[in-house]
């Protein structure tokens, strides 16, 4: 099993950071919200398609991704995740990752299918706690980056998507601290 | 515009060299996965390229009219209620009371293909209907998964085009451009044979179509004539996954050459008139497909010229030396394909016309008996549960990608002269 040193976990994450996908874009600039446009929409539209690529990220990993290899939801030996929900975890429960990521897949998608939260029709408002559900939508994948990263980038590697990851990590990340929808805290993990 | 730059970097995925264990199911969703995001962020630039230039576009008309400052701001706001609007009908999703189903056209393993008209808009797609139970239990999910993709991905003239997908709790939905000139199968039930002229035609366009599958890194694995379908200049196009090949009956694995032997098969039974292994029982089959080398015989009452006996013989072998084995130009340049013009073959008129009447014409197609399939069904909590947990593979059907919607009304040219 893989171990991780502090200090060469960010070395390691530094050098692997560096392969992403040629764009050519400036993906910095294109998770700006443009001029004129409805913060909640830019918001939503991002939200659901990074939702979708995340979604199709852990795909990849989930096979291996196991309650023996992770019994517990964690990213690296220092953060645990404990998941909550309205429904059978009214308390923050430690839980192994492929039970916890399941339950967070299908809250997302929950939230992203309620018309009430994410109108699709034209002309039909956000409700105004859109952006607060947004940012722990945004948290949560967040983590599953966090997980992926530290617990099985290895096999990313070996499937030769670390450019794929990386550039949609970029992406992500851009995406969440240019909008303000994430805590400095939760980037911890992660940060290099 | 972008989809083209996308074959390029497709064609880069084509050869993950990856030599850890694991499933073909997370083979298949990693290059999916690659694909998707490759095709996402090669798509990203050219949509904030394009709303940059909507923008500019407006300013640069506004000034020419002369507008004031008071009409510019109202212009730029009505501007931005479009863009606006775009990003919504981005999320947009679809359903099946989107649809007016019209006729069955097909039936496959898992469901089948209806004519669908899309109710606001009136445009006619095909609409494939997966049913989720029968795939899961025939472990098929990432398969299918991979083939949703694979259609979405390709931009190449020889796949079915994808506009939408969307699921409910029974099924999947895969809307697909509308190929009206049925399938190869139908077609060699009414022709019995084809000509080696047709035949060499035919081939040849499937030739290019299963290469460029390969070039997106998918092996089809199920190439048979009712996967051909004809849209209506008759020309061939791969839609869907038993022409297979021995190896891949076999524990010691395959790969992509597979493909070519069931093009063997096809073309076999183009000139003979009936496929080669062909049997009372599918076991039966099956034993003459292993042993081949025995089986596959020519009948000597259907004559055939050498080099086609030559180039089915090269695709029917063991997988080691089979042409393609090399490359596909291994193959384009077998002598039977020698009158071929390899670079303007879409250009010239199918080999056999096939006569359309009308968008919606399906007398190429059989006919098929009306089914309970799109049925809403009383579940009970207990199977209700069953499927939310099942659920979770299909999740990336829930959206309508971009792609779908920017091809939103915009169908295949030769669609377009129909009665719509
Ligand atoms: N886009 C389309 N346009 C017109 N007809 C189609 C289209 N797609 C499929 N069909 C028809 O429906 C039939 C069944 O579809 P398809 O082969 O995709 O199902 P399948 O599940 O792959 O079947 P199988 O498992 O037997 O291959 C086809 O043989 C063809 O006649």
């Amino acid at each position: 099993k893989r171990k991780f040193e502090p200090g060469t976990q960010r070395f390691e994450l530094h050098k692997k950071a560096q392969a992403s996908l040629n764009s050519g874009v400036d993906i910095k600039a294109a998770v700006q919200l443009p001029h004129g446009e409805d913060l909640n929409d830019w918001v939503a539209v991002h939200v659901v398609d990074f939702f979708n690529r995340i979604n199709l990220i852990y795909g990849t990993i989930c096979e291996f991704c196991t309650e023996k290899s992770c019994p517990v939801m964690s990213g690296g030996p220092r953060y645990e995740y404990r998941w909550q929900d309205d429904l059978k975890y009214k308390k923050p429960t430690a839980l192994p990752a492929p039970q916890y990521m399941n339950l967070l897949m299908d809250w997302i998608e929950v939230q992203i299918n309620n018309e009430e939260i994410f109108p699709t029709s034209i002309g039909i408002p956000f409700p105004k706690n859109f952006i607060q559900i947004c940012k722990k939508i945004v948290c949560r994948l967040f983590r599953v980056f966090v997980h992926v990263y530290i617990h099985h980038f290895d096999r990313i590697i070996l499937m030769g998507a670390e450019a794929h990851v990386n550039t949609c990590y970029k992406h992500f990340y851009y995406f969440g601290t240019e909008l303000n929808l994430i805590d400095r805290k939760e980037l911890e993990p992660l940060v290099s | 515009m972008a989809p083209k730059a996308t074959m390029v970097i497709m064609a880069m995925t084509g050869g993950t060299a990856t030599s850890f264990p694991m499933s073909n199911h997370t083979r298949e969703r990693v290059t999916v996965a690659k694909l998707t995001l490759e095709n996402f962020y090669s798509t990203l630039i050219t949509q904030h390229e394009e709303r940059e230039m909507r923008q500019r576009k407006l300013e640069k008309v506004m000034d020419e009219e002369g507008l004031i400052d008071e009409e510019k701001k109202m212009r730029r706001s009505q501007h931005a209620r479009k863009e606006t609007e775009f990003l919504r009908l981005k999320r947009t999703r679809l359903g099946l009371d989107d649809f007016e189903s019209l006729k069955i056209i097909g039936r496959g393993a898992f469901g089948e293909v209806r004519l669908v008209q899309k109710k606001d808009t009136g445009h006619i797609y095909a609409m494939k209907i997966l049913r989720k139970a029968d795939m899961l239990e025939k472990e098929q999910v990432a398969h299918i998964r991979a083939e949703r993709d694979m259609l979405v991905e390709a931009d190449g003239a020889w796949v079915v085009k994808m506009f939408y997908s969307f699921q409910d709790k029974r099924n999947l939905y895969l809307i697909m451009e509308f190929l009206p000139g049925g399938d190869m199968m139908t077609l060699l039930m009414k022709k019995d044979t084809l000509t080696e002229e047709e035949t060499q035609f035919y081939i040849a366009e499937t030739v290019l179509a299963i290469d460029s599958i390969h070039q997106l890194g998918f092996i089809h694995r199920d190439i048979k004539p009712d996967n051909l379908l004809l849209d209506s200049r008759a020309y061939s196009t791969v839609g869907t996954p038993d022409y297979i090949a021995p190896e891949v009956f076999m524990q010691t694995g395959y790969n992509k050459l597979c493909d070519w032997w069931s093009l063997g098969v096809i073309m076999y039974e183009m000139l003979i008139g009936y496929p080669p292994f062909c049997s009372e029982t599918p076991q039966e089959t099956y034993r003459k497909v292993m042993n081949w080398k025995e089986t596959l015989v020519f009948p000597p009452e259907v004559p055939i010229s050498e080099k086609a006996k030559d180039l089915i013989l090269r695709y029917c072998s063991d997988a080691e030396d089979r042409v393609g084995a090399v490359s596909v130009e291994e193959i384009k340049s077998h002598p039977f394909f020698e009158p071929v013009d390899w670079d303007h073959i879409r250009e010239r008129p199918a080999a056999i016309s096939i006569e359309i009447k009308s968008i919606d014409d399906t007398s190429n197609f059989d006919e098929f008996p009306e089914s309970d399939i799109l049925q809403p069904i009383s579940v009970t909590n207990a199977t209700e549960q069953d499927y939310k947990s099942k659920d979770w593979v299909f999740l990336n059907y829930t959206y309508k990608r971009f792609e779908g919607l920017t091809q939103r009304g915009s169908i295949p040219s030769y669609m377009k002269a129909g009665k719509l």
